[in-house]
């Protein structure tokens, strides 16, 4: 374990940089010491974790091998790879028409087929949150962060699905995926493979 | 009374339908859908529709029995009874709207098992698949007919990996805490199956379904009850084909299938490729044939398929596709004589044109593949190899287009990938985060491109015998997956087969001319490749600035008329030269050449150049306080008298060039831009009358032209009929004609005040990019009136972007003007768009 030590308010600032990949803004008195402690890099206006920061969050966050409630968490989280790739799947057809043209959303019949799809998606992650944040409860703020998504997507803006530049749905769950990743330890590869692995073995 | 089954009404076998007078009203679109295929005489799957006003019944048990009997007789088996080949037979229930409707209920496709229990003894696979296709059945009706909360029923899917093992607990749930218990025999499990659906069409998820697409709220249901026979993989399975290979447009039918149970409603994404089915495609390519004909659509249809052959399970009518799939179905109907040239031409809208012409890779054969993966995110992009997201951001800050090539992307690549122009992955699918993010950006991606090696500590791509260095050049095209060592130029490409053929229809249609606004010889060039009839507007701005400023300097700050003279003389043989390019490439087309019109500040130092100390005072006097609206145009050549005379001789000149050594005889056009007063126009016509004699008494060569004014100003627009007097053309300048009808300064106005306008409603429509119908056709209604009633036979056209805007150019049509003239690329839009605006006026 690195032998930097940070606050628990610094922590946060930190895994959640180091979850969302980049942020942008004014630095807060936290991001401003986690610059400093080498941990951040802000520049200008966007502020990115560095490769310490990276590794300082993988540490943190990763449940020791030994830890009694890393056996649910997996469980869980197999559960949770066949809905990921279904949710990807609904965000691609968001996005490029099944003959491979972007959608423009000018045909409401198709966007209502894929809004109402994606009902059965958040139907289908609500309990695994609920059990994810059982063990680890900072997972726990990623339902509301969904369903304010699923409110502006319903206030009209199509953006709310799968845009990357605003937490829209797509973006809340890849923040969501890749804060697992860090907590059960797995690389992206381990993960994408027992992904395939699910869900070519069970089309359920 | 006891009514027989099969005289049931409220129980429509499939095909039976339309001869009982029934109409999607109440068959409903899945309805309406069978019978279409019952029509084709082949095989269809064994079922029937419950009409609309008849659906509301199905929940009592009595109806529901009514209709497994019927369904029974008409397969000639029980259901819940095992088939002669070891499968089950069970019901499947859809529902379908009297409209298309998206948010329906799902199919639930394993009614009819016997005690709601998996039987014992099925083949492990068969039973796995039963196992959740009955899973899926009936937690839905736990949920909607028996109103046990969903989160419990959830909590059993999360229990219970297998689903198999939750049947149990799910009935006990039921029995505990639904409304009802849960329904062991089949009659019951059709009525609560029927009463789930409809409870479900009424929930707040589909009520908002049915408002996003505006359809009625109280939108009613049909629903269709159909057998399946449940048994062993692979004598059996269902798939679906399309008519066509949606990435190309052909005629080809493309799709899957899959054997074993179908689990739910949902087309299965993973399976077999057509070519492999048992018994091969014969008879789906000429059911998709003749359903394209019949409904002139691309077509969808499902079948299942077993020891008894193929039987068609349903049919979609894929309305809307890709340019390239409606341009080649558009012309193979309208060739098949199923559809004639002119509805061809109406079936192109002029957004498939634009999707068609957009830029791609230009690609000669040569390109050095690299790799190739995913067609993850369309669009191409040439760049330098950045390895890491740190490294794209800088490479971008200093300036250079960069493709992100990563083993695989997380979240903290975002500013790599935002800074890229490009994104390639080793892993991943074109579902993957990554392309989410991407095509959310608008960047091109390639992924899973798994024939590639990353080494970061050497900075290397590796690709076959091909190592790349961080830094190196290439390009990826994201609609193909293709990645090409060093730079490919992106280009428009040539119209396909298919949209030339409609685009040559179209001109058969047409009554307006389309010309375009070009100029220089390249462009030029690729307007009539793209099938201009000549050239609108042939700017001579550009003429005299770079290299020749100096000489439109020495004219306008010149102090003695030699050095005017001698300036002169060197623009009219410059524009010799530039002209010659452009007539070259007209060929023996029209081209109307505007003569200078820009605003004088243009051509004069700025104060930061330094020039002779008599010039910047000079300048400095003939500061300008609204320059478009201050010395411009006809106005700057009447000052100076020299100008336009030396225009024509370079313009005159050109042509005998080109006339004599190689034949041609462009018909030229002489415009004058920015009159306002008829005589401007006047004598400005006697200058280059002057300079036509000048010419012809020295070369022995009377060029022909014609001279034309453009109509820029209201004034001019209600003096057409002076203006006409020796006007032979009038072209609307209509982008300056908008500017000064509204009092619009267009830059001004688009910055500061067209978003809260827009907003607000006080405009619907940019006025630049679509013509004002009521003030500024307004104006060219009446001048276009005037101008006729002087010269009958006056050419009438427009200049401006608005010629290549198809709404705008249905405007010119309803006046009557001659030809639009619009920038190169968007010939083949206003092509298409004129062909509409007739088929339109009709």
């Amino acid at each position: 374990m690195s032998d930097v030590v940070i606050n628990d308010a610094e922590r946060t600032a930190l895994v959640s940089i180091v979850v969302r990949g980049m942020a942008r803004g004014e630095a807060s008195a936290e991001q401003q010491s986690l610059a400093e402690a080498g941990l951040l890099l802000i520049k200008g206006p966007m502020m990115m974790p560095t490769p310490a920061g990276t590794a300082f969050v993988g540490e943190i966050l990763c449940l020791p091998a030994d830890a009694p409630e890393r056996e649910r968490i997996m469980a869980t989280f197999h559960r949770f790879l066949p809905v990921n790739r279904a949710l990807r799947d609904l965000c691609t057809a968001w996005q490029v028409r099944p003959d491979g043209s972007v959608n423009d959303h000018s045909d409401p019949g198709y966007d209502a087929e894929i809004r109402d799809r994606l009902d059965d998606i958040d139907d289908s992650i609500a309990p695994l949150l609920k059990r994810f944040a059982e063990d680890v409860p900072s997972l726990s703020g990623y339902r509301a962060r969904l369903t304010e998504a699923l409110e502006k997507l319903d206030e009209g803006d199509n953006a709310w699905l799968a845009s990357p530049l605003i937490d829209s749905y797509h973006t809340v769950w890849m923040h969501l995926h890749q804060e697992l990743l860090l907590t059960i330890g797995m690389s992206r590869q381990e993960d994408e493979a027992l992904e395939e692995q699910l869900v070519s073995g069970n089309h359920g | 009374m006891v009514i027989s089954p099969i005289d049931d009404v409220g129980l429509v076998p499939f095909g039976k339908g339309f001869e009982r007078g029934l109409d999607v009203r109440s068959l409903c679109t899945r309805g309406v859908q069978m019978e279409t295929l019952a029509g084709l005489g082949l095989p269809v799957a064994t079922g029937l529709t419950i009409p609309v006003p008849n659906v509301p019944g199905l929940v009592s048990a009595d109806r529901a029995e009514a209709a497994v009997n019927l369904l029974e007789t008409i397969a000639g088996r029980t259901v819940g009874s095992t088939t002669a080949d070891g499968g089950i037979l069970l019901l499947r229930l859809s529902a379908s709207a009297p409209l298309d409707a998206a948010g329906l209920p799902p199919d639930l496709v394993a009614i009819g098992l016997a005690n709601g229990r998996i039987p014992e003894g099925l083949r492990p696979r068969m039973a796995a698949d039963l196992a959740v296709a009955w899973w899926k059945t009936a937690s839905f009706i736990a949920e909607f007919a028996l109103e046990v909360p969903g989160d419990e029923i959830s909590a059993l899917g999360l229990d219970f990996d297998d689903p198999a093992h939750r049947i149990e607990p799910l009935i006990a749930l039921c029995n505990e805490k639904g409304k009802n218990k849960f329904p062991l025999e089949v009659n019951q499990q059709l009525a609560d199956a029927a009463a789930a659906m409809l409870a479900r069409w009424t929930s707040p998820r589909a009520a908002r379904a049915r408002r996003t697409q505006q359809l009625p709220a109280d939108l009613p249901l049909g629903l269709h009850l159909e057998t399946v026979v449940v048994t062993d993989h692979d004598e059996a399975g269902h798939g679906h084909a399309i008519s066509r290979d949606l990435s190309t447009g052909q005629f080809a039918p493309t799709g899957g299938f899959r054997h074993g149970v179908r689990v739910s409603g949902e087309r299965p994404s993973i399976g077999h490729p057509l070519s492999k089915l048992p018994g091969g495609v014969a008879m789906l390519t000429g059911v998709l044939a003749e359903l394209e004909g019949r409904l002139k659509t691309v077509v969808l249809v499902d079948f299942e398929y077993g020891p008894e052959g193929l039987v068609l399970a349903g049919l979609e009518e894929l309305n809307r596709t890709s340019a390239r799939v409606a341009t080649s179905l558009a012309v193979d109907l309208a060739t098949r004589g199923i559809t004639d040239e002119r509805s061809a031409v109406e079936a192109i809208r002029p957004a498939h044109v634009l999707e068609l012409m957009h830029p791609r890779p230009r690609l000669t054969g040569h390109e050095v593949v690299l790799v190739t993966g995913l067609a993850a995110s369309p669009g191409a992009a040439v760049g330098r190899i950045a390895l890491t997201s740190e490294e794209a951001c800088e490479m971008a800050e200093a300036g250079d287009s960069v493709i992100l090539v990563a083993a695989e992307t997380t979240p903290g690549d975002l500013p790599g990938m935002m800074a890229a122009a490009g994104i390639l992955t080793v892993t991943g699918g074109s579902a993957s985060h990554a392309a989410v993010v991407a095509r959310g950006m608008g960047r091109p991606a390639i992924c899973g491109a798994g024939g590639m090696r990353i080494d970061r500590a050497a900075g290397t791509v590796t690709a076959g015998e091909h190592v790349l260095q961080r830094g190196d050049v290439i390009s990826v095209d994201g609609d193909a997956g293709a990645v090409y060592v060093g730079a490919v130029p992106i280009e428009r490409p040539e119209p396909s087969f298919a949209l030339s053929t409609v685009l040559n229809w179209a001109d058969d249609v047409r009554r307006l001319g389309i010309r375009a606004n070009a100029d220089t010889g390249v462009d030029a060039g690729v307007a009539m490749d793209n099938g201009a009839e000549g050239i609108g507007l042939c700017r001579t701005e550009h003429m005299f600035l770079g290299d020749r400023l100096p000489f439109i300097r020495r004219v306008i700050l010149s102090s003695s008329p030699e050095e005017e003279e001698l300036a002169l003389a060197a623009l009219a043989e410059a524009q010799r030269e530039d002209f010659r390019d452009l007539l070259l490439a007209v060929g023996d087309r029209p081209v109307t050449v505007r003569l200078l019109d820009a605003p004088m500040h243009e051509f004069l130092p700025t104060e930061h150049e330094e020039v002779d100390e008599n010039w910047a005072k000079m300048a400095e006097s003939l500061h300008e306080e609204n320059p478009m609206l201050g010395v411009r145009g006809v106005r700057l050549a009447l000052i100076h008298e020299g100008l336009y005379p030396a225009q024509v001789e370079g313009l005159f000149n050109a042509w005998i060039d080109v006339n004599t050594q190689h034949g041609i005889a462009p018909t030229l056009e002489v415009m004058i831009p920015l009159v306002s007063i008829p005589d401007e126009l006047l004598m400005s016509l006697r200058l280059i009358r002057r300079v036509n004699q000048e010419v012809a008494s020295r070369t022995g060569i009377v060029v022909p032209f014609s001279i034309g004014t453009m109509v820029e100003t209201p004034r001019a627009a209600l003096m057409a009929d002076q203006l006409a007097q020796w006007a032979e053309f009038i072209s609307f300048g209509t982008n300056d004609l908008t500017q000064l009808t509204y009092g619009f300064s267009r830059d001004d106005v688009e910055r500061r005040m067209l978003g809260t306008y827009l907003e607000r409603g006080l405009l619907t429509v940019s006025p630049f990019s679509e013509l004002d119908e009521w003030g500024v056709a307004g104006l060219m209604e009446i001048a276009a009136a005037k101008a006729r009633s002087a010269r009958p036979d006056i050419k009438l056209g427009i200049c401006g972007e608005h010629g290549g805007d198809p709404a705008s150019i249905a405007l010119c049509e309803k006046l009557g003007l001659n030809y639009v003239s619009c920038s190169p690329s968007r010939v083949p839009v206003a092509r298409l768009a004129a062909a509409h605006a007739v088929l339109d006026s009709e």
